[in-house]
């Protein structure tokens, strides 16, 4: 690839224009899908743009006892630590990089964005922010084995590491859900504690801990913070999308950006439609769903990868 | 509730006092005892008729003296009246008989100044920590002057 | 581990108006509480001395924002008995019809506000949505949705006639199918009765001994509705069942109040369809004999007593007013004890908070 395609996959298309465009337009759609099935309006379309814009603008204020140097890294590492996990998921077909073994940095670049939630509650000082990010540590452990465990499903079944070979075999067998519902539907509920959206918004509470470890932040440091997680959504989408779900493959011949974003809008109608349905969960709930239910599910999947594989 | 049998327990309690049961609006029964007699008639209410609930304990500056009223409700109100005089304003508390009167005793104490002894915790319930103005419903009570603030007596007087 | 305070309030997104909780936690779990009220007192029994009779009414209005025909009804039922008066039958019924809408506005409320710091959202939104057809009955009657300023002494200030009790009708009904789907979703969405289930239990015991009122103390099986055992206004010729349930919790307490709200709906019914002819109120006096009187009644959270003295003039020489809301509060200390975290906001919930009311 030349200079110039390089550059434009990374900065404009999969890059980082397009997933930040993609994280303002998914989080629109969620809001406004919630808000219908609660029988209200929603907002309109230019309503999280606005908010980013809002944010940006106003006062940063921290408390006293916090640490300064951190509180402004940490939005940042986790916004970097997304966009890099935004490179190697290939949206229709095209990954701005992609190398044997991405999907396991994927993994990993996309658990950093919850060490930082839990480190800037910690430095944030209010008790608020300090049990909200134990919360979220609590909650990451939760679902974290499990999801990880499902995502490893597509990966021997496809036989290979890297996202844009795993869609690359889907294409020429059958998606991964077909083979593996199971492990789809984990990687959908640890997609759900990953995000911290209903029903597993524990760690952010407002009835509980106010905002959980982001109550102190403010201005430009919040609006950050709510970018990485709207690109965390998009990412997180993105990946179930190519791992289970063939990304922009169907059969017919029919446009792959088509095929693709209807793929992915219907994920994420899944993910609001859970959002509706259930009360939230407590963290000791949580905790035992997670290692009681989950995990042993995520083993029987794996083992039965294993068995049909082999 | 039979108020017959609670005036004849009473009478039988207290031989010296000569009670009378009146009636008041809407369905209710009042008994005067001196302050001292109040916790042992208590007492028989909770452990002889079986009547627990305290709907309210009402204080009130009668200009001679204070009156307190402790509202019972059983199927029909019975009301215990007692009066306190100006410079002892002390009774024993009732709480040990019957614990949700905590409040009760804590808004008399704070909005009257009355003293109820063996009471585990008579902080001011509804008046600020810091409040130096005395007790609100006393009739002596004149309201704190606050910098720029109202008059409210000359207001309502007005 | 070591403890930490967290302070719950004054101003706290889970209340809806001040309350200053301090609660000590240990890891997840709660292990003191201490608690401060007076955030909303206004002084509001002494303010009663200064003002006549008349305007005590529009006073008493404004105790409780979500209850406030309730205080205005049991404040001229004891105005009226001190005066002597006979208020008309038609304006009684009119005045119980109101007191059983605001009862199902105010258990709606609750219902939205216990969701929505339970995190379900959606319960929220469905029941407050359905909350509006009981505010636009109210409106339609009374001018106002919440603040209906209805009472007067000595009657109701308000009429209705055929084609407005037409109209109450049908929006009774569809009140009906909504309570019953609401009904419906609580008992079968398992995340709603995991969370509450269990949750800030209450004996019987406790009840009598902290002498709690209303769908509190019947949710722990304690049989008492004021509206039975006391009939005032007339709830003696009105036909309801008073429900109560066993397991003491924060879901038996949903099931009370959501079934006491069908219960409203017969009453309302009941009462539309029996309303006499006559007129809606008779003139009262300006200064009232002196006399005492103690007046009783059941507002959507309990009992509410209020005591009235007169002394000959047109101002009352004192008024007490004890809301439902003050003994549940003496009994969330123990409810609060050894409960987790996550869990504060629903016990906090399943009281009915009515601050104002219980400040004054």
């Amino acid at each position: 690839m030349t200079l110039i395609s390089e550059l434009f996959a990374l900065l404009i298309f999969p890059g980082f224009v397009f997933l930040f465009v993609a994280a303002l337009t998914f989080e629109w759609i969620d809001r406004r899908v919630i808000a219908r099935l609660q029988g209200r309006v929603g907002p309109a379309w230019y309503q999280p743009l606005a908010d980013f814009i809002k944010l940006m603008a106003k006062e940063d204020v921290l408390p006293s006892g916090a640490n300064k140097v951190a509180a402004a890294a940490l939005p940042m590492v986790a916004l970097a630590a997304v966009m890099t996990a935004g490179l190697y998921v290939p949206v229709a077909g095209r990954a701005a990089s992609y190398f044997e073994g991405d999907l396991i940095v994927v993994l990993f670049l996309l658990s950093l964005p919850s060490l930082a939630y839990f480190l800037a509650g910690w430095i944030s000082v209010g008790v608020y922010s300090v049990i909200g990010g134990n919360r979220s540590l609590l909650q990451y452990f939760s679902y974290e084995v499990p999801f990880l465990m499902a995502l490893t499903g597509p990966a021997i079944f496809s036989g290979t590491w890297s996202i844009t070979d795993i869609v690359l075999r889907q294409s020429q067998t059958t998606w991964t859900l077909f083979v593996q519902p199971l492990g789809f539907l984990l990687a959908l509920v640890g997609l759900i504690g990953k995000l911290k959206r209903d029903p597993l918004d524990i760690p952010k509470a407002k009835s509980e801990v106010i905002a959980g470890p982001l109550t102190e932040f403010s201005g430009r440091k919040l609006a950050l913070w709510h970018l990485t997680m709207d690109m965390q959504t998009v990412v997180g989408i993105f990946l179930l999308v190519n791992t289970f779900l063939g990304g922009y493959s169907f059969g017919a011949a029919l446009p792959s950006v088509f095929v693709f974003a209807i793929k992915a809008l219907l994920v994420l109608l899944a993910l609001s439609a859970a959002s509706v349905l259930y009360a939230r969960l407590r963290i000791d709930q949580l905790a035992n769903l997670g290692w009681r239910i989950l995990v042993p599910l995520a083993l029987v999947q794996i083992a039965f990868v294993i068995w049909a594989g082999g | 509730m039979n108020n017959d049998a609670i005036l004849q327990s009473f009478r039988d309690a207290f031989p010296d006092l000569d009670l009378e049961i009146t009636s008041l609006p809407v369905d209710e029964h009042v008994i005067a005892l001196p302050a001292d007699r109040v916790h042992a008639a208590v007492a028989i209410l909770v452990e002889q008729f079986g009547i627990y609930h305290l709907s309210t304990i009402t204080g009130q500056d009668r200009d001679e003296n204070l009156e307190l009223f402790y509202h019972f409700w059983q199927g029909h109100g019975l009301t215990l009246r007692t009066s306190l005089p100006y410079d002892a304003p002390v009774i024993p508390t009732v709480t040990d008989l019957i614990p949700g009167a905590t409040f009760y005793e804590r808004e008399v104490c704070e909005m009257l100044d009355v003293t109820f002894e063996g009471h585990a915790n008579l902080e001011p319930l509804f008046l600020p920590d810091n409040w130096e103005g005395g007790a609100p419903l006393r009739k002596d009570f004149v309201v704190p002057p606050v910098e720029g603030g109202l008059d409210v007596d000359k207001e309502a007087a007005a | 581990m070591t403890k930490v305070t967290i302070p719950i309030g004054p101003q706290h997104p889970l209340l809806k108006e001040p309350l200053s909780f301090l609660v000590t936690v240990e890891g997840e779990r709660v292990v003191d509480s201490k608690m401060r009220l007076g955030y909303v007192h206004r002084g509001i029994e002494r303010l009663c001395q200064q003002r006549t009779y008349v305007q005590n009414v529009h006073l008493m209005e404004r105790v409780c924002g979500i209850c406030s025909h309730v205080h205005t009804t049991t404040y001229c039922q004891g105005v009226e008995a001190l005066l002597g008066l006979e208020v008309p039958e038609r304006g009684l019924y009119l005045r119980t019809l109101l007191c059983e809408l605001e009862r199902i506005h105010s258990h709606l409320l609750w219902l939205g506000v216990l969701a929505k710091n339970m995190g379900f959202d959606t319960i929220f939104m469905y029941a407050w949505r359905y909350r509006e057809i009981a505010l636009d009955i109210m409106e339609s009657l009374s001018g106002g949705r919440v603040s209906h300023a209805v009472n007067i002494i000595g009657g109701v200030r308000i009429d209705m006639d055929a084609a407005q009790v037409e109209a109450v009708l049908g929006q009774l009904d569809e009140l009906d199918t909504h309570i019953t789907t609401l009904l419906g979703v609580i008992e079968h969405e398992k995340t709603f009765r995991v969370r509450t289930q269990n949750v800030g239990l209450l004996s019987p015991e406790q009840v009598r001994r902290y002498c709690v009122v209303g769908p509190v103390a019947r949710a722990s099986d304690v049989d008492v509705d004021l509206r039975r055992d006391a009939p005032y206004s007339i709830y003696d010729r009105l036909d309801f069942k008073v429900i109560t349930h066993a397991d003491g919790d924060v879901w038996a307490r949903t099931v009370v109040r959501l079934l006491e709200c069908v219960e409203s709906t017969k009453l309302c019914r009941q009462i539309l369809a029996s309303l006499p002819d006559g007129p809606t109120s008779t003139r009262a006096p300006r200064k009232v004999p002196a006399g005492e009187v103690v007046s009783r009644s059941e507002a959507p959270r309990g009992e509410v007593i209020y005591y009235i003295r007169s002394n000959g003039k047109d101002k009352p020489a004192r008024v007490k007013v004890r809301t439902p809301t003050l003994p549940s509060l003496l009994a969330l200390y123990d409810q609060l004890r050894d409960v987790n975290v996550a869990d504060i906001s629903v016990v906090l919930s399943g009281v009915d908070l009515c601050i104002a009311c219980a400040d004054r």
